[in-house]
């Protein structure tokens, strides 16, 4: 029952994964509108699925080798091929079936270059999708993040707490600070426009939140609020429901790093609360990683 | 003209628990057409647009004391809003149950009447439904088209004869439910679906579109009619050359239908049949769907009841 008779080239990747609700999640927590390119990068250690808009907002989606149950990579060079990510998810949609864990086989190329999907549960049922790729457009990525100083800007909040309090900051208007204190330790989110309204996280009132810190200095940096949002707008409900938390850290420039895990694997009746971040099985976990640019390029640290 | 019955608890049960809700999905107005034995149910058979279903029911299975005369050798027809008609049912079976404690007669009456509707001057048809109570009657209304003329009731019986045709291979369909999730999917993808049906009993489905094509394939499938055995050679090869090969050798049939009239026809899993087959009629001239109904308890076939839809296709020819 192995592939066609003929020796025909191998693919260059064929991979299988047990539960493709779960990648639905994850690519869905990237996509922030409805027509919306992505680009693929395949190798050894994994998928690498990045989204980009207008040079303000990066998301980067990491699928480690090791959430699949099977990862054949036959490539000398890696491949690189750009897809629409909204057919992409409505079509992993229809291979989901409600209440049941479908496994799905990801194969790339397929004749004409195409991405193949199948479903591999059944030998008398099965679901096949062929999603066209194109040549992705050769921009250089400039979303190189560097630490800003020798110590890092950085703090780990509860991913509810914070897609909740994005959520509230849309009424005010279009910009968002981004505020960090060292003394006393609080991270705030500030919005001026039509209004002001001002979310503050103290680290030691609300440790339960706020579950890591750290700062040296008083920084303070504006981001546009769309952009602010789309990190969160999509993020899953099984982040929410496993109790995660996102990291959030600044760097050169005033970049901000938002950082997320989505679980891969089917959730599990007996162990659906988790208390920190990747504490459930660390290796069926999706690493989601935002960049989003300031708002105005130099003023963007200092008090 | 005259039409007057007595609904059956179990023609209550089936028409506003089962097919109403099903047939309201099919289309807003359907024909309902009444001859000595049966009582149809029809969507779009004269209009030769969209899909075409019939549900007809043994005058057994809905009524008794069945009274039907007309000029024209006692056919009756004429069109109904069909959410009205479920309203009706529905409320008036209501009725009915609710005052069942008195232990009077409370049967459900339908009749055709004609009435003068307020701030008219003509009076207009209607089905009438009436439940009588010991101290009071309820009477529902559901304004209906005016009565067919004959012509129109011989070409609504000619169209439903030639609906009868049952394709030479029809293939058991896999879970209703189960398809219509896959196919509610498919909506966002594409506007027609590739159908194909093969005497080895293989169903596959695929919407292609510029960026992609997205399919379910079924093997193994119960057939009724002229079958065939797959030759082993197919058997690992992927489901298009599969298709593509049994279509050369005459041995399958794929037609293109709309994504939306497919869904459409799923939908009549809400009058809970117990199974359904896909077919597809000869030259490829439209895509059947025949659901069947067992007598409860048994595995035989319930012969008062049949319902099927018929599916135009896209692009005739093709195939």
């Amino acid at each position: 029952m192995s592939a066609s008779g003929t020796e025909e080239e191998r693919p260059e990747l064929v991979c299988q994964l047990e539960h493709v609700q779960g990648l639905v999640d994850a690519l869905s927590a990237v996509r922030w509108k409805r027509h919306q390119d992505a680009v693929l990068e395949l190798s050894e250690h994994g998928i690498v699925l990045v989204v980009q808009e207008s040079g303000c907002l990066q998301a980067k989606l990491y699928l480690k080798r090791e959430l699949f149950v099977r990862y054949d990579y036959n490539a000398q060079v890696r491949p690189r091929f750009g897809l629409s990510l909204g057919i992409f998810v409505e079509c992993l949609n229809a291979f989901s079936v409600p209440a049941h864990s479908t496994p799905i086989q990801i194969q790339y190329p397929g004749p004409d270059m195409q991405l193949l999907l199948k479903s591999v549960d059944s030998m008398d049922a099965s679901i096949c999708a062929e999603i066209r790729t194109r040549i992705p457009e050769t921009i250089a990525w400039d979303y190189n993040f560097e630490p800003a100083g020798t110590n890092p800007l950085t703090f780990t909040v509860k991913s509810a707490a914070l897609k909740e309090a994005i959520e509230d900051l849309e009424w005010p208007g279009s910009s968002i600070h981004v505020i960090l204190e060292p003394d006393p330790p609080s991270v705030t989110l500030r919005a001026e426009g039509h209004g002001d309204l001002q979310i503050d996280f103290l680290y030691y009132a609300n440790s339960d939140l706020l579950v890591a810190f750290q700062c040296d200095h008083r920084v303070s940096v504006k981001y546009k609020y769309k952009f602010l949002k789309a990190t969160t707008s999509n993020m899953p409900s099984s982040v929410i429901k496993e109790n995660r938390g996102s990291k959030l850290s600044i760097g050169r420039g005033g970049m901000l790093k938002v950082q997320h895990l989505v679980s891969i694997a089917k959730p599990l009746a007996s162990h659906s609360y988790v208390d920190s971040i990747g504490y459930q099985q660390p290796s069926r976990v999706a690493h989601i990683e935002f960049f989003v640019k300031p708002e105005e390029s130099d003023d963007s640290t200092n008090d | 003209m005259k039409f007057k019955a007595f609904l059956t608890d179990n023609g209550v049960y089936l028409l506003e628990k089962r097919f109403l809700p099903a047939l309201d999905k099919l289309g807003k107005t359907c024909h309902v057409y009444l001859t000595r034995d049966h009582a149809a149910f029809l969507h779009n058979l004269l209009n030769g647009h969209g899909l075409h279903s019939v549900a007809q029911f043994r005058r057994e299975a809905l009524f008794d004391d069945y009274r039907i005369s007309s000029q024209n050798d006692d056919r009756i027809a004429f069109a109904v809003d069909v959410s009205l008609l479920n309203r009706a049912v529905r409320s008036a079976a209501t009725v009915c149950c609710g005052s069942s404690s008195d232990g009077s007669n409370n049967r459900l009456q339908i009749k055709l009447v004609k009435k003068l509707p307020p701030n008219c001057t003509q009076p207009m048809p209607f089905l009438t439904f009436e439940t009588r109570g010991y101290k009071s009657a309820v009477i529902h209304d559901v304004p209906i088209s005016k009565p067919l003329s004959k012509t129109q009731v011989l070409e609504l019986q000619s169209a439903l004869e030639t609906a009868q045709d049952l394709p030479q291979t029809l293939v058991q369909a896999p879970d209703l439910v189960q398809l219509q999730n896959f196919v509610d999917r498919m909506k966002y993808l594409g506007d027609s679906l590739n159908v194909f049906i093969s005497k080895y009993g293989d169903l596959h489905v695929e919407v292609s579109a510029t960026l992609i094509s997205l399919g379910a394939e079924f093997r193994k499938l119960m057939v009724i009619g002229e079958k065939a055995d797959a030759p082993a050679e197919d058997q690992n090869l992927s489901a298009q050359s599969r298709s593509s090969r049994s279509i050369l050798r005459g041995d399958g049939q794929s037609v293109q239908v709309s994504v939306k009239h497919f869904a459409k026809s799923l939908q009549c899993h809400l009058a809970k049949p117990d199974c359904a087959f896909y077919g597809i009629a000869p030259q490829g001239s439209c895509l059947t769907v025949i659901f069947q109904f067992f007598i409860p308890g048994t595995h035989q076939t319930d012969k008062s009841i049949s319902l099927h839809c018929r599916l135009p296709v896209l692009d005739p020819g093709s195939s």
